[in-house]
């Protein structure tokens, strides 16, 4: 499958992040949040204006609908002639603050979601995508693709949340609260201040609640993802399983893993579902008191009527942004881990380019002079590797699994930077070079025979995006890929990708061929397929790729006899050490490692 | 459809009694706004002529008794609600599982793995949350719909009336637009997939990309598909949020309704209270709370529908292994294949056909050919996850198709091709095939694997735990593991698909040395695309194309196969002979 991935990194201590520390809601992840939303803040202000406007359609409703039961009222008491055309002038004004209210509702959802998803999420995907491409290759060698596109899209996503959390739930919130508050305490301060004493119990508890939900959310996403990864090992290993018969202990396994994501999902669920209940119930709590208060206010000390019908219709008012603030709150908590992870990403330290050109055409000498290397510190893997390849020389690397050969090509392409010693081309050092200098002088035919999503002609002339189609037609014949091109439905326009099936495994590897062919550099590396091709398919690539190497200065992970016994020089990797080199014939009389390695396929 | 329903008949008590309680909620719920319109109707509009002061303090403890039995029945029904979903959740996902391991291997092939995932893990959750956000809405509503109409009815027919016609109306409006919605979000669903791809191919691609100097084009794809994602997430939500304020504002309009007619009415003398009228606005506001949170829930149902499709696929599917009880055969490992075919389900063209050949016990045998060849089919059939079209399969002269699967699996020990170990440790995969093996034997088996250096290397020794599918081991090492767990499972019968391609020549020389010692006696099948691996053999059967095109020693066949000579010549460069 891939070739050049080191497994050693993989290995590596990967960055955990440590068990997030427990939770003040303002803290750096939080301001770095809100910094990130600075440039936005024109728009959020228009935002929040809106959002005050609708608070005062909310304020103005009840008041006016109270209004209107009030006159029901006072009719009851009084009755007189004339009372649903008195009704009227305050149905036809309350009508219009409706209207408002929801063309302003609409209005504002229209407004925040076209500035956070266009200029906030699209805008931190895309910085994301810059960050990639300054990132080492090791950093996507360590960290699965899975995790790196969480993070650009759910992690993102979540963030906009947060936007949303901030302005449209706690900003309109609170604003309402104290707008509510406000009139409370104008209209009657005795009253009010039940009323101000029990909201806070509410948030308190519903936020309590949320806390103690995130917690099972938690172990439940998490047990969630175990779940996942059980039963896609279960299904894909079908074979194995039935093979060795372990349908049961493998049921076993993923029915108990089920029940405990099961059961921290009964309560993550419960929490969320009472929230809305128990802000309702502090609520009721709140209209109790006030009715008590009243009662006693107007029988005792004289209180107007209409003054504690206010009171109480403001105060049902109260639970509105309430619950937004709760849900607000709990929100910005959910979502400030995945903020987290972005900016994680975000400030990974980037690779170092120097600036230098290469002059002219490069002749092809490469110098390897006492390079060490490894991907793990504990770990040396390559210990003073010493090599001097001349131009248009084939260069043959063989050894067992493990012994470093993919290293040499992660450190040819600048994959990876070597610890010490020099790598020279054309006795220029290359640490000296851009790395996109450096790698203009290389062409790679990996195993792993990528190919993007894109037409047959664009992928061969990926390394030359101005070429000609005549040119493309050109090196594809000679890369023998021109006959099953042809065949294709649609041709050099056929639309392929990694894993299409419209062409063989095979005939990847020969348009992979072709395009370095085409993007004609002075040196090669070469990685040959071992697998997984056809005979005649093999065939062909053999000759392509002999076709290929011709002129150039060739570095052949080499797995076919014929390569090795043709080449100009054999390096013998061992353990990251070269420890033979020499031809064919000259390794064979030395009669040690490669001998023995190349006798070992023949014995019994 | 109906079988997924069936599962939820164990918890038909808990459903009532959720039921219930969410009943008692929602009439708690109904009788606090005539409670409070009564506070306000008799006990403070009442205030300036006599001292209601007793009565409020009355209604107000009734409030607060109701208020207190509606949070307790609530919270017990959402309780008792969320306890009959995750069991039926559970039940759900424990029993696709299981079906899966009863489907034959063309069916599991059929649907495919990644979408057998998808439905285990993804679908079945899609289930469980629209139900979990409908359950305690789907009750409440109704009842709060009914009893709110019922004591409106009893208060006055005419405004019943309004609330009768407004709140089906506002619901049938909403489902309308959720299915305008659901398409959008598929739409914008599908181009968030998109963006995934891209990003994916690239992080795959980057030593490509970057040995090609295609960095900033890559980025300017990701770019572009990114804007295009904005621009249908912008659409799906924007649209999406005109059902908040469409709800409110129609149900604000029915209460504004009611307390005009409610004038005309009380004007006419219809014995209407003002009281009843602000209790009848009370309960508009109560079912405009549900609708507005029941209608989120309304905007996934066709998610909940599709994902309710694609279960039963799983749950409904017919291509199942034969069950019979294993007799705890043991065979000699004599294998015959008397014209055996096989052709895959939707081709034209046989994998194998008319295979007639003899496997002694004790022989070691290699099969041979290029991908397509059928090498890999002819393992599956004699492990019996699938069944030939036509021809008899036999061990020890029995036919396999009068043999439990299960038996003739015991008596075979295999390595796979692809996909073989499991998270966990070392030795948990090891004795997958033989549970009572000793640390001794573990390391014994390793030995011979030439497995026993890099798992020794580790700190933990035998209990260094495996990423899910290996990803913590190079594919050599995992080939490895594989040959160790299949040398310690006992058996007449050993069959290695393809399991030395990613061992070097010097590793495969010396496990394959192991195998003739280790393996001496027992039926071997090596089935290779390298003649190395082959060469030695007593047997090697060249397959290709699905027919067998030789058979004889290696010495034999160079001179009479073509096909094997040119797959030989290929290979080694007609190097040493």
């Amino acid at each position: 499958m891939s070739s050049v991935e080191p497994k050693e990194a993989v290995e590596a201590t990967e960055p955990t992040e440590t068990k997030k520390e427990k939770s003040r809601l303002i803290d750096d992840t939080f301001r770095r949040l809100l910094r990130e939303i600075r440039p936005l803040r024109g728009w959020i202000l228009l935002s929040a204006l809106l959002c005050l406007l609708l608070i005062g359609c909310a304020v103005a409703a009840p008041e006016l609908m109270g209004e209107l039961v009030d006159k029901l009222y006072s009719w009851s008491k009084n009755p007189t002639p004339g009372l649903a055309r008195s009704l009227l002038p305050g149905v036809g004004l309350l009508f219009g603050v409706y209207a408002l209210r929801a063309s302003l509702s609409y209005g504002n959802s229209f407004l925040l979601n076209n500035i956070v998803t266009r200029y906030f999420t699209a805008g931190l995907r895309i910085r994301l995508s810059e960050k990639l491409r300054r990132l080492p290759v090791s950093y996507m060698d360590q960290t699965p693709t899975g995790d790196i596109i969480d993070r650009m899209q759910d992690d993102v996503g979540s963030m906009a949340d947060t936007i949303y959390g901030i302005v449209e739930i706690l900003l309109t919130g609170f604003l309402q609260m104290t707008v509510i508050a406000v009139i409370l305490f104008h209209t009657d301060w005795r009253m009010a201040i039940p009323v101000v004493l029990l909201s806070p119990l509410s948030v308190f508890l519903s936020a309590k609640m949320a806390t103690l939900g995130e917690k099972h959310w938690d172990k439940h996403f998490n047990l969630g993802g175990e779940l996942t990864a059980l039963a896609e090992e279960a299904y894909t290993n079908y074979p194995t399983t039935k093979a060795f018969c372990q349908e049961e202990a493998l049921q076993a396994k993923y029915d108990e893993l089920s029940e405990r994501h099961q059961r921290n999902g009964i309560f993550g669920n419960f929490l969320s579902s009472i929230v809305q209940p128990v802000i309702v119930f502090v609520d009721a709590l709140a209209y109790v008191a006030v009715a008590v208060l009243g009662g006693w206010l107007i029988l005792h000390r004289g209180v107007p009527i209409g003054t504690v019908v206010t009171v109480i219709l403001f105060a049902r008012q109260l639970s509105e942004p309430l619950e937004r603030v709760a849900f607000g709150l709990s929100f910005i908590q959910q979502v400030k881990g995945a903020a987290k992870r972005v900016f994680t990403l975000l400030d990974l330290p980037e690779e170092v380019d120097p600036a230098g050109k290469v002059e002219g055409k490069t002749a092809g000498t490469v110098a390897f002079e006492h390079v060490d290397f490894s991907y793990d510190p504990k770990k040396p893997l390559i210990r003073d590797l010493n090599m001097a390849v001349k131009p248009g020389q084939k260069v043959a690397i063989v050894g067992p699994t493990g012994a470093g050969k993919t290293t040499i090509v992660n450190l040819l392409m600048r994959f990876y930077d070597i610890q010490s010693g020099r790598i020279l081309v054309d006795g220029r050092d290359v640490s000296e070079l851009s790395r996109s200098e450096n790698r203009r002088q290389f062409a790679m035919v990996l195993q792993d025979t990528w190919l993007f999503k894109g037409s047959v002609a664009e992928n061969v002339g990926y390394g030359c995006p101005n070429v000609t189609r005549e040119e493309i037609e050109r090196v594809c014949d000679q890369a023998y890929c021109d006959h099953f091109i042809r065949r294709l439905p649609q041709g050099y326009d056929t639309v392929i990708s990694e894993d299409s099936t419209a062409v063989s495994s095979g005939q990847k590897q020969l348009l992979t061929i072709a395009r370095a062919m085409l993007a004609d550099r002075p040196i090669l590396i070469l990685d040959e397929a071992t697998s997984n091709v056809d005979t005649r398919t093999e065939l062909l690539i053999q000759k392509a790729m002999d076709r290929l190497m011709g002129g150039r200065t060739c570095f052949v992970i080499a797995h076919r006899l014929s390569t090795i016994v043709d080449a100009d020089l054999i390096l013998v990797l061992r353990d990251g050490r070269i420890v033979e080199q020499g031809t064919h014939k000259s390794l064979l009389n030395q009669k040690g490692f490669y001998a023995e390695l190349f006798q070992s396929q023949y014995a019994i | 459809m109906r079988k997924l329903l069936s599962y939820l008949k164990p918890y038909k008590g808990k459903i009532v009694l959720a039921t219930l309680l969410m009943a008692i909620s929602a009439a708690c719920d109904l009788l606090l706004p005539t409670l409070m319109s009564n506070v306000l109707d008799k006990g403070v509009y009442g205030a300036e002529e006599m001292d209601t002061f007793p009565y409020i303090l009355k209604t107000a403890g009734m409030m607060l008794v109701t208020s207190l039995v509606s949070l307790a029945s609530v919270a017990g029904g959402y309780w008792v609600v969320y306890h009959v979903i995750s069991g039926y959740t559970w039940s759900l996902r424990s029993a696709l599982f299981r079906k899966v391991h009863t489907m034959t291997l063309s069916e599991v092939g059929r649907i495919g793995a990644s979408n057998l995932v998808t439905r285990s893990t993804h679908d079945v959750g899609t289930l469980n949350w629209v139900v979990s956000m409908l359950c305690g809405n789907l009750v409440i509503i109704p009842l709060m719909f009914l009893g709110a109409v019922f004591l409106c009815m009893r208060k006055d027919f005419w405004l019943s009336v309004v609330i009768v016609c407004a709140v089906p109306l506002l619901i049938g409006a909403v489902l309308l637009m959720s299915k305008k919605i659901a398409k959008l979000w598929e739409v914008s669903d599908e181009y968030c997939d998109k963006q995934n791809d891209l990003v994916r191919e690239r992080l795959r691609g980057v030593r490509v990309i970057r040995a090609f100097n295609r960095e900033a084009n890559a980025h300017q794809r990701v770019t572009e598909s990114t804007r295009i994602m904005s621009d249908n997430i912008i659409r799906a939500n924007v649209s999406m949020s005109i059902i908040d304020p469409v709800a409110a504002f129609v149900l604000n309009l029915a209460a504004l309704l009611i307390v005009y007619l409610g004038g005309v009415r009380m004007e006419r003398g219809s014995g209407l209270t003002a009281g009843d009228v602000f209790a009848i606005v009370q309960y508009i506001n109560i079912i405009l709370g549900a609708i507005v949170s029941v209608s989120f829930a309304i905007v996934v149902l066709p998610h909940a529908k599709v994902a309710a499709k694609r279960l039963s696929q799983v749950t409904e599917s017919t291509g199942l292994e034969i069950d019979r009880p294993a007799q705890g055969l043991h065979f000699a490992g004599d294998i015959a294949l008397d014209g055996v075919s096989f052709t895959y389900p939707g081709s034209s063209l046989p994998a194998l056909s008319e295979l007639k050949l003899h496997i002694r016990a004790g022989e070691w045998v290699s099969v041979i050919g290029g991908t397509g060849s059928g090498k890999t089919t002819l393992a599956e059939l004699l492990l019996a996850f699938r069944t030939p079209g036509e021809g008899k399969i036999s061990f020890d002269g029995k036919d396999a198709a009068t043999l439990s699967p299960k038996d003739i699996r015991n008596n075979i020990s295999c390595s796979l091709q692809k996909s073989m170990l499991y998270a966990g440790t070392v030795a948990e995969n090891l004795r997958m095939g033989k549970p009572d093996a000793t640390d001794e034997e573990l390391w014994a088996a390793l030995e011979l694997a030439q497995a026993a250096d890099f798992v020794r290397e580790r700190p933990e020794g035998l209990s260094f735990k495996l990423e899910q599918a290996g990803t913590n081991l190079s594919g050599g090492q995992k080939q490895r593991l594989a040959i160790a767990r299949a040398i310690l499972k006992d058996a007449p019968i050993y069959i290695f698909d393809d399991s030395f391609s990613a061992l070097d020549f010097l590793t495969e020389a010396k496990v394959r040395k192991a195998l003739n010692e280790k393996l001496a006696g027992k039926t071997r099948i090596v089935i290779t695309q390298r003649v190395v691996s082959a060469m030695h053999s007593d047997k090697i059967f060249v397959l290709s194309d699905g027919v067998l095109v030789g058979v004889g020693t290696h010495e034999e066949l160079l001179e009479r196969c073509s096909i094997y000579r040119e797959i030989f010549l290929s290979q080694t460069g007609g190097g040493a002979v």
